[in-house]
């Protein structure tokens, strides 16, 4: 399934300076000790609406997923990361029999010839990623 | 002193063109109006809501030529506005802030030459300032969409594949809510879809986000519906037999996507559906007929479960056991629902509750009525409405 190119929206800037990078940038308010994805809009313990951006572990865990019948197929989820906020986000090198919940994931980063890179999870091991 | 529905107005549905949502809408209060047996001139509250096809607008009452309105709104919480609305123009009455209140859902998302998906597929589109062919996404809104997540359909495959991994649902138990709406779809002239399915035809179905197939996804459709809401004192001079609200609730549990969601497990239908059943004075084991907001099979698997009807994680086996469908122990989306007959949002169920509370239901009638069910959803599980009606005054 082609991606297309993807381009900044001037709201989600370090996020995609983090993939550039290799790091998985999201939202965090340090007020409350939250964090959430990269397009939340505010935090809802205190109000605050201009978030701060942290790096995340990129470590994950699959809480849901469904298959687009596309060939090859591709796996889309959600994900929850160590820090507590789930993404919607495509896996990579997985197959059906792979799936279940809680599943270790890690964030991996593709870098196209044109336009910003991108995270896909794979799933991940304590010795590194699986496939 | 009660409240009930006294008209009902329906246009045609499906792929009607040619008339914009408001005129569908004025449609749609005319005939309910000309059914209740009242004059426009008796109306003294409007309510309009809309699908993604454009709003009717309060413009509406001008097009209506609505003089002297007490109550006029737009009214939005997505799938649960007709359940909603109803309940809002039941309390002004009871409050004596209006005696007579229209409330019109219209839709017009369907262009002629164009797929019933397309119509809803409102992901972030990319645009074509690259390259000839290659599409441009923008954020990270973006990124999720060039990632492939575009559709409706797979945020509600995303919440029942989470039922299935935690529960062992399966994809056939899903299918027994599609065979069973299509049973049911087969007794009424106005659903789309009236040839029977199999199992094996919902198995066979083309993927369209796993775990979901097509047979699992309700149609779209243009058109609007109606319905006028007044007081069970009045409604017993009118022209149609009056259809009582017994009770009504309503739920929006507010997850966030985070550690500890209980999304695509428990959904709004549990708060609502108790507050309503409470107000109503019944338990789901007074409830003779289910009208479920059936935008997916899954839908009415997890709401038959907040609602009580089994326990949680027991859907899959309820819904298999051939209790839905004709001749079942609880007759559900009698009139073939949102995967078979019409998709007008939460005014599906409404409309087959009224049709079915009045004895209209022909050859599809259910063999009791005296206490209907009707839910709203909306969002992805994010909302929820539920009405309990019956024919019978609440308390005789």
């Amino acid at each position: 399934m082609d991606v297309g190119v993807l381009r900044r929206d001037g709201r989600t800037d370090p996020f995609f300076d983090g993939t550039a990078a290799g790091r998985l940038v999201v939202r965090r308010c340090e007020a409350c000790d939250r964090w959430f994805a990269p397009d939340a809009s505010g935090c809802p313990g205190c109000g605050e609406e201009d978030l701060g951006w942290a790096e995340a572990s990129g470590a994950a865990t699959l809480v849901t997923w469904t298959v687009l019948p596309k060939e090859p197929p591709v796996f889309l989820a959600l994900v929850e990361l160590a820090e507590g906020p789930w993404l919607h986000a495509r896996l990579d090198g997985v197959e059906r029999a792979d799936l279940r919940e809680g599943l270790a994931l890690r964030a991996e980063f593709e870098h196209p010839d044109e336009g910003e890179s991108y995270v896909l999870f794979r799933p991940w091991t304590e010795r590194g990623s699986v496939r | 002193m009660g409240t009930s529905i006294v008209g009902l107005g329906m246009t045609e549905l499906g792929r009607v063109y040619g008339r914009s949502p408001r005129r569908l809408a004025a449609d749609a209060v005319r005939l309910a109006a000309a059914d209740a047996g009242l004059a426009l001139a008796d109306l003294d509250g409007l309510l309009v809501s809309h699908g993604l096809g454009g709003s009717p607008g309060i413009e509406l009452a001008d097009t209506l030529g609505l003089r002297d309105l007490r109550m006029l709104s737009l009214v939005n919480s997505f799938g649960a506005t007709a359940g909603a609305m109803v309940s809002y123009a039941a309390m002004s009455v009871l409050n004596g802030s209006a005696t007579t209140v229209a409330c019109v859902f219209a839709d017009a998302p369907l262009k002629p030459r164009q797929s019933a998906g397309s119509a809803y597929d409102r992901g972030a589109r990319g645009g074509t300032g690259g390259a000839p062919g290659k599409a441009e996404w923008y954020g990270f809104g973006g990124m999720t969409a060039a990632l492939g997540l575009r559709s409706v359909n797979s945020h509600y495959a995303l919440a029942a594949q989470r039922h299935m991994a935690r529960y062992g649902t399966t994809s056939e138990q899903l299918g027994a809510i599609a065979v069973a709406t299509r049973k049911w779809a087969a007794g009424n002239p106005l659903a789309q879809m009236r040839e029977p399915i199999t199992i094996e035809d919902h198995q066979r179905s083309r993927w369209v986000s796993e775990p979901l197939h097509l047979l699992d996804c309700c149609l779209v459709s243009n058109g609007a519906v109606a319905v006028i809401v007044t007081s069970a004192d009045r409604a017993r001079d009118l022209a149609r037999p009056p259809v009582h609200l017994w009770g009504w609730g309503q739920g929006h549990p507010g997850d966030r996507k985070e550690r500890g969601s209980d999304f695509g497990l428990t959904t709004g239908a549990a708060a609502s559906g108790a507050a309503a059943m409470k107000m109503a004075g019944v338990t789901p084991a007074d409830v003779d007929v289910c009208e479920l907001y059936d935008c997916y099979t899954y839908t009415v698997l997890v709401t038959l479960e907040d609602y009580g009807f089994c326990a949680k994680g027991e859907g899959g086996a309820f819904a298999a056991s051939g209790a839905l469908g004709p001749g079942g122990s609880l007759p559900t989306n009698t009139g073939g629902g949102q995967l078979s007959a019409y998709y007008m949002w939460g005014m599906t169920p409404l409309s087959e509750a009224v049709i079915q509370a009045r004895g209209d239901g022909g050859e599809r009638q259910a063999p009791s009525t005296d206490v209907i069910l009707v839910s709203g959803n909306g969002g992805i599980l994010d909302h929820h409405s539920t009405l309990v009606v019956s024919p019978h005054e609440k308390g005789a």
